[in-house]
């Protein structure tokens, strides 16, 4: 009764994707209202004519902090610019910058900013701050690690959670996150194979596989010890049952770096903008800004300005950009 | 007990003094919600109207295709629409990623698969003689499957409440689509994600409370506008 | 206007329609009449073009309908038709009138014009703002014939119009459908299973059993003289006697019946198998006491059964084979009739009409 007609509908299939396209295009340009530029296009901004876009990718804990809603405004004034901001896990972040998606990342994964580096995605990679990690666990220390150097600590936690002692057990994020990386810096410098020795080796081992946020809320309900950095910790203070027990140790230290995005590699890559939101950061001004940041809610810092002679130490490159 | 009791009073709070970063992004997750949903409207009725309408080979795999993408997880339809508007992808040119457009076309794109199966149901409720006495009075296909959609719009605009309910609720799509850059492309489940992660609870419950607030309206619009056919049934 | 030429119409293994060859000369108005589920329906539908046929040919006014889907719609508004069971539409009652002219793209200030003259023409002005979902089954039934009139169509379809209608609502759908043949000349098919309305409405009637036309033609000849057993059955014959010509004198026929023989009037020759049908009606029963009457048919028997229907009764006899007579309740009363009485069955052997076996395939209609 109704003709065979199977020719006409598989355009409909094209026709309807195309209409999403447009009306999302649409919506954007609609969605948007009080946006200076439709982000669409994108012009090459400068200081002066047209308000121009830094797209940003940076890892959770450094966004959730609020370090960089906090250094933004002033950047977004002197520069003309509005700065976006995707904070995500710093796998996730990497891999928006290895896909051209961002103009500029800000990280703190030392070894895979190398291998960024190394492979060519990335230029100008500067270090603007660190902090340190600290080890928390239950004020009961059933471990009793206290006050220990960093790695001795990992090896008797594991040492007690691999002979089934009572009360042992560590969670780490196990999200392939810049602290993830960071514990198994730790596990390595105690001597340990990560994939061998540590993993799996028990049911003291919990990977949680979320943020640090979820994570610190595990380790407090399972009475556990985890890594954190310092400031999602002060941040969850509060709802925790977790007392810091080792702060020092210089593997624990934590150097945020930026890198500008190879615009070689991608065009219409902003890495002007990028490389002057490097060297906004390095100034003295913002570093003073970085170092005071935190005092009024927590009553310390949680970073460290990076430069001069602490960056020669710490192996980084904290150098002005040329003609930046 | 007490946090949720805290994330009521700072709720209406922040409601109460139009905290502007609040009414922003309220503002901001209620119009991407509508327009992913009108969009998906616009193509998904038609779609589920030819479908029911049309008698083609490989329809049944089709209907089963619709009803499988209902259970798509949305980290999956983001992924997929990801890998197609980011630079590297074949649409990157748009420069869609991190925008609120792209945010759009991946909640259509989610939505678009429950609103055109629901469309179908919808269309397959509707009296077979209707369909009869609509083509008898001299309807052009186009005109029956308009009329068809005509006869099942009720049931359409439970199709359509649904997609936006999806669509407002939804966070794996629009944190990995819209980034959740604040005063860009952060919408209200996005950031609760973020105040989550960052430890305010009363915060997060708050943001969910003015969320379920924004349905509860949309839904109540909805209920005026069937409510007007009850008398008749 | 319609020819249709060996139309089939199965469904999987199922025969709806089958080899239907009818032709439907333009202004005349045609009942198609048989039982539930003898395939009127779907002859409708195949008229209507909402159907395709599976076998044969469609001529609408000279046209084959067998084209694309785009001549079919051209051909079908030309055609409207009223279903056994209107359906509102999801509107006003103007706007289910008004949907065929909207479909045509037909000016706003004509639709309302032509709207109302449909409305008015069914009795029903000023119904034109109300939700069509509260109509009453009448009401439905004649919005449905305006929907259909308004088209100003060709040929009008009608699906058991006047089916589980009230007396008023049946009789005013008559009028109208009898007023818009003799005014405008539209064509009209209808089905019906009243053989009262058929004759009352229609020129022609078509006999459809199994998916056939049985027979066709004036509705007294349809009544009087039916071709097959099943028609004759259908027309209301309740004896059906089988049995074999064994004498003629003229007209007059003695036909073998088991154990009896009666006397009718037809042209079936020595020695053809016939099949005799009575009208219960037009047999009288005498006590067997009585002398006997004018009729040339006596047969002796015992009443084996007495129904009582209303004003009527019903009394089977048996002959040595089984008939049954229709008389007033009064008379079977006052005869005092009762189950295992002695009993003589008479009838006039014009009363017999006699289907000759050889005439059973089905009559090309014409």
């Amino acid at each position: 009764m109704i003709p065979m007609d199977t020719t006409r509908f598989v355009p409909v299939a094209g026709v309807a994707f195309t209409l999403l396209l447009l009306g999302a295009w649409i919506a954007g340009c609609t969605g948007t209202p009080s946006e200076g530029t439709i982000p669409l296009t994108s012009p090459r901004p400068m200081a002066e004519g047209p308000r121009g876009t830094l797209l940003m990718a940076t890892t959770t804990s450094l966004y959730d902090t609020g370090l960089l809603d906090f250094l933004r405004p002033d950047f977004e004034k002197e520069f003309n610019a509005d700065v976006r901001i995707t904070s995500q896990g710093t796998g996730k972040a990497m891999e928006l910058a290895k896909r051209g998606d961002v103009d500029i990342l800000l990280v703190h994964d030392p070894a895979r900013e190398i291998a960024f580096m190394d492979e060519g995605y990335g230029i100008n990679h500067r270090c603007f701050a660190y902090n340190y990690f600290i080890i928390v666990g239950p004020a009961s220390d059933p471990a009793v690690i206290a006050g220990m150097k960093p790695e001795d600590a990992f090896r008797k936690i594991l040492t007690e959670g691999i002979k089934g002692t009572a009360g042992i057990a560590f969670v780490s994020r196990g999200d392939g996150s810049g602290t993830h990386a960071k514990e198994q810096a730790i596990w390595k410098a105690a001597g340990f194979n990560y994939t061998v020795d540590v993993q799996k080796t028990g049911a003291w081992y919990i990977e949680a596989g979320k943020g640090m946020g979820e994570t610190l809320v595990m380790a407090s309900e399972k009475g556990a010890y985890t890594l954190t950095d310092e400031g999602t910790y002060l941040a969850f203070k509060g709802n925790l049952q977790l007392t810091p027990l080792i702060e020092q140790g210089e593997i624990l230290r934590n150097v945020y770096s930026a890198i500008t995005i190879n615009p070689d590699r991608f065009p219409n890559q902003n890495a002007t903008l990028a490389n002057q939101f490097i060297t906004y950061l390095l100034r003295d001004t913002t570093q003073q800004k970085i170092a005071s940041f935190g005092k009024d809610r927590y009553g310390k810092g949680l970073f460290s300005a990076l430069q001069g002679a602490d960056c020669v130490r710490f192996g980084c490159d904290c150098t002005a950009l040329a003609g930046g | 007990m007490n946090e949720i009791l805290e994330g009521l009073v700072q709720a209406v709070h922040l409601i109460v003094t139009l905290n502007p970063e609040v009414i922003e992004i309220s503002v901001r997750t209620l119009e991407i919600s509508l327009l992913s949903t009108a969009i998906a409207t616009i193509v998904s009725v038609p779609v589920g109207g030819l479908i029911h309408f049309r008698e083609f080979r490989g329809k049944r795999v089709i209907v089963t295709l619709i009803q499988t993408l209902y259970s798509l997880p949305t980290v999956i339809a983001g992924l997929f629409v990801f890998l197609l508007i980011s630079r590297a992808g074949p649409f990157g040119f748009l420069r869609l990623l991190f925008t609120p457009a792209g945010m759009v076309l991946a909640q259509s794109l989610l939505i678009l698969p429950i609103m055109a199966g629901l469309t179908l149901t919808a269309l397959s409720g509707v009296d077979r003689s209707k369909r009869d006495t609509i083509i008898s009075l001299g309807a052009t296909e186009t005109q029956t499957v308009l009329s068809l959609i005509h006869e099942a719009r009720f049931a359409i605009l439970g199709a359509v409440v649904l997609g936006f309910g999806r669509a407002i609720s939804e966070v794996g799509a629009a944190m990995m689509i819209g980034g959740n850059i604040r005063g860009f492309t952060r919408v209200l489940t996005t950031a609760i994600a973020l105040e989550t992660s960052m430890g305010n609870i009363s915060l997060s419950l708050a943001l969910g409370i003015i969320l379920l607030a924004i349905a509860l309206a949309v839904n109540l619009i909805v209920m005026l506008v069937q409510q007007e056919r009850v008398p008749h049934d | 206007m319609i020819d249709l030429q060996g139309v089939s119409r199965t469904y999987g293994a199922h025969a709806a329609v089958r080899d239907v060859s009818l032709r439907i000369p333009k202004g005349s108005v045609v009942a198609l009449i048989g039982p539930s589920g003898s395939g009127k329906t779907t002859l409708l539908r195949l008229l209507d073009l909402l159907e395709r046929p599976t076998a044969g040919r469609y001529l609408f006014d000279g046209v084959d309908t067998g084209g694309s889907e785009q001549q079919r719609l051209a051909i079908r508004r030309r055609i409207a038709m009223v279903f056994q069971k209107p359906v509102p539409l999801a509107t006003t009652v103007g706007g289910n009138v008004a949907a065929g002219l909207r479909y045509r793209k037909v000016p706003k200030e004509e639709i309302r014009a032509r709207m109302a003259a449909a409305l008015a023409m069914v009795g029903l002005s000023g119904l034109a703002d109300r939700d069509a979902a509260t109509l009453s089954g009448g009401e439905m039934q004649r919005v449905a014939l305006a929907r259909a009139l308004v088209t100003e169509p060709e040929v009008l379809l009608m699906d058991e119009p006047t089916a589980n209608l009230d007396p008023e609502n049946t009789t005013l759908i008559e009028e109208v459908v009898r007023r818009v043949n003799r005014t405008q000349g539209i064509t009209i098919v209808l089905s019906t299973h009243d053989m009262g309305q058929g004759q009352r409405l229609a020129d022609t009637l078509a006999l459809i059993m199994q998916g056939r036309v049985h027979q066709s033609g004036r509705a007294q000849d349809l009544f009087s003289y039916p071709g097959t057993p099943e028609a004759a059955r259908f027309m209301g014959f309740e004896n059906l006697l089988e049995g074999s010509v064994v004498e003629k004198q003229d007209d007059l026929t003695v036909i073998d019946i088991g154990p009896r023989r009666i006397t009718a009037v037809s042209d079936a020759g020595v020695g053809e198998g016939v099949t005799a049908c009575i009208r219960a009606e037009d047999l009288t029963l005498l006590s067997a006491r009585s002398t006997q009457g004018s009729a040339r048919n006596t047969l002796a028997g015992t009443i084996t059964r007495i129904a009582l229907h209303g004003s009527f009764a019903r009394v089977t006899v048996d002959t040595g084979f089984p008939v049954t007579a229709l008389i007033t309740r009064r008379s079977a009363e006052e005869m005092e009739f009762r189950v295992g009485q002695p009993i003589c069955v008479t009838f006039k052997a014009t009363a017999v009409h006699v289907i000759r076996r050889a005439d059973h395939s089905p009559p090309a209609a014409g």
